[in-house]
């Protein structure tokens, strides 16, 4: 299966980096940490000491969730604009298999290696806070991989924007904060919302670790909402980073001319 | 076997906007040649004469806004990734490569990303390494390899996808007289293993080594599509090496510059000359006779590629200008 290849030879190479520039690596975990400290504070010294276990459970999704969400989109952006300029970006492209497949290949690589390190961070952080969520993860993983089908879907569209306009680095720090406020808000508060991309999920995720929600405690709607969510996401991203694939190769913006 | 016809590109266009001035430039301007399987073709031209994009449209990066390419039957521009199974690229030399990848490292990840496995090509790594004298720098991380390295492992890289056909876009640029000789024999040698090369250059001794045929562009238009051997003979019969025994007046020269632009007065009174019908010759004598400059000797020349190449290159100017005028 060509495909497979793909996906290894992708996940190597995220790996191979991750492991060679381990310095960054860590350093970025420890930053990644250290503002989950600054929350964690924030929640003890001005937030309702009444609230602070259910703000503070709260903190640890949202947080994780902002984290994996926030590294994939602005990895996808950053690849492509990176390798626009050093001219790899044109090789990826001779690839019979096709593009496309190529960034699905780097996303999939990219969140399971990062899979790992957001475990490690949610044990962290639940010790450190000492507070222990409930994990389930038969419910936990199936929400998580059909919302991160969603995730991958705005990766398309970062990644066909990022083709186009290679200086979107002003845009994704515009993102970030919009990112970190889909994680941070609550469905209730925000109905709309249940179209943005993800917020159902980390919404039903909430319920599962801090509500201890089961499968049964979900309506068939809940699941459908989920699923088409991520479904149009998905496809919506893969159809726009096309279209943009497109206009890239007619006026020949792929090189670094 | 020789004569099938592996590569087609029938009158393609490409014109730009460029993103400061908002002009318009015509880039390519209605290009077509064929390419032979197992041929080695030199697209040569000056800077900014359209060969990249050429290339590009080739290899479907670059979608043009008129005309086809079709490789093997297959049309780039309606199944563009089916026609991508049949070429490889090397398109900007050593930056094509991931610099922070070992050299092996970047084998096998551009293998898979044709969708091939590590084990798959193991044999082929590690052929390619030996026969490129990367074996011993196989785990140095690319960013520390020579540029002469880097370079071989670009082309490495572009063997290793078992393409029938490999564009090579400048792939002496910015070598040094060394490495620049290394990597023509390296060219050498994959052209003997029976691949379709197209070479986009401007270095002369890359086309005289290597191609057997050349197409010539100039702002985005062919000016010539030859047998290089043809091409030199052509031009051997129409330069000549004249000894005069006395200066040209001002006069003279005028009307030499006017009617044979390609000429260059050297030390000890040698004219060199290009003329472009063989009946020049005798406008040549005239203008001499008229103030009784004395022909002491008349020679062919040798010339050498880079020399044939200007000519033409020249030609297209003034044919430019006779026809503004
Ligand atoms: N992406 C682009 N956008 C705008 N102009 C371009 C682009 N690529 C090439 N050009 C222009 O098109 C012409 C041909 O360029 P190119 O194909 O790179 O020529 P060559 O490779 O022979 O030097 C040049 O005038 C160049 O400035
Ligand atoms: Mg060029």
């Amino acid at each position: 299966m060509p495909f497979i290849q793909l996906i290894k030879a992708n996940t190597r190479m995220e790996f191979i980096e991750m492991k060679r520039y381990l310095p960054n690596t860590l350093s970025m975990i420890a930053t990644v940490y250290i503002i989950f400290l600054g929350m964690l504070l924030g929640i003890n010294v001005i937030g309702d000491p009444a609230q602070a276990e259910a703000n503070i459970q709260h903190l640890i999704v949202n947080y994780i969730f902002w984290y994996l969400t926030l590294m994939t989109l602005s990895n996808i952006g950053f690849t492509i604009t990176m390798e626009a300029t050093r001219g790899t970006l044109e090789q990826l492209y001779m690839s019979p298999l096709g593009m496309w497949k190529i960034l699905l290949s780097r996303l999939i690589g990219y969140i399971a290696l990062h899979g790992v390190i957001v475990i490690g961070l949610l044990y962290l952080s639940m010790a450190t806070a000492n507070q222990w969520l409930y994990l389930k993860p038969d419910i936990t993983l199936t929400i998580l991989l059909i919302t991160l089908v969603g995730i991958v879907g705005v990766g398309f569209m970062i990644a066909g924007a990022s083709v186009i306009f290679k200086q979107i680095q002003a845009f994704m720090q515009i993102l970030q904060f919009i990112l970190a406020a889909l994680a941070f808000v609550p469905l209730s508060v925000a109905p709309i919302l249940i179209l943005a991309p993800f917020v159902k999920g980390v919404d039903m995720i909430r319920h599962v670790m801090i509500q201890g929600y089961s499968w049964t405690d979900f309506t068939a709607m809940d699941y459908t909402a989920l699923i088409a969510n991520s479904l149009l996401y998905l496809l919506i991203g893969i159809f726009f980073y096309l279209k943009c694939e497109k206009i890239a190769m007619s006026r020949g913006l792929l090189g670094n001319y | 076997m020789k004569e099938e016809i592996l590569i087609e590109v029938k009158g393609l266009k490409k014109g730009y906007k460029k993103r400061k001035t908002k002009e318009w430039v015509q880039a390519v301007n209605n290009v077509s040649f064929t390419v032979k399987r197992g041929e080695i073709l030199g697209l040569l031209g000056p800077n900014g004469a359209g060969k990249t994009t050429t290339i590009k449209m080739i290899c479907g990066l670059i979608v043009p806004d008129e005309g086809e390419v079709v490789i093997n039957g297959i049309t780039m521009q309606k199944n563009r990734l089916k026609g991508l199974e049949h070429i490889s690229a090397v398109l900007e030399g050593n930056r094509n490569l991931y610099w922070r990848l070992t050299a092996r490292e970047n084998l096998e990840y551009f293998a898979g990303n044709r969708g091939k496995s590590r084990k798959e090509k193991m044999g082929e790594i590690e052929k390619l390494l030996s026969e490129f004298k990367l074996k011993q720098k196989e785990n140095e991380l690319v960013s520390n390899l020579s540029r002469g390295m880097q370079q071989k492992l670009a082309l490495a890289v572009a063997l290793l996808a078992d393409s029938d056909v490999i564009l090579l876009d400048e792939p002496t640029l910015g070598l040094d007289i060394e490495t620049g000789y290394e990597v023509r024999q390296l060219l050498k040698k994959i052209s003997e293993a029976g691949k379709t090369i197209i070479i986009s250059t401007h270095d002369m001794p890359v086309v005289q080594d290597l191609c057997e045929r050349t197409v010539i562009i100039n702002n985005g238009k062919v000016i010539a599509d030859e047998k290089v051997e043809e091409l030199m003979n052509l031009f051997e019969t129409s330069a000549y090496v004249l000894t005069l025994g006395n200066e040209l007046t001002e006069q003279q020269q005028k009307e030499l510059d006017a009617k044979f632009p390609i000429n260059e007065l050297l030390d000890g009174g040698k004219l060199t000359i290009t003329l472009e019908q063989d009946n020049d010759i005798y406008d040549l004598m005239d203008l001499l006779k008229k103030e009784n400059t004395i022909i002491e000797k008349i020679d062919r020349t040798t010339i050498d590629f880079e020399e044939v190449f200007m000519n033409l290159i020249q030609e297209e100017k003034n044919h430019a200008i006779h026809s503004i005028n």
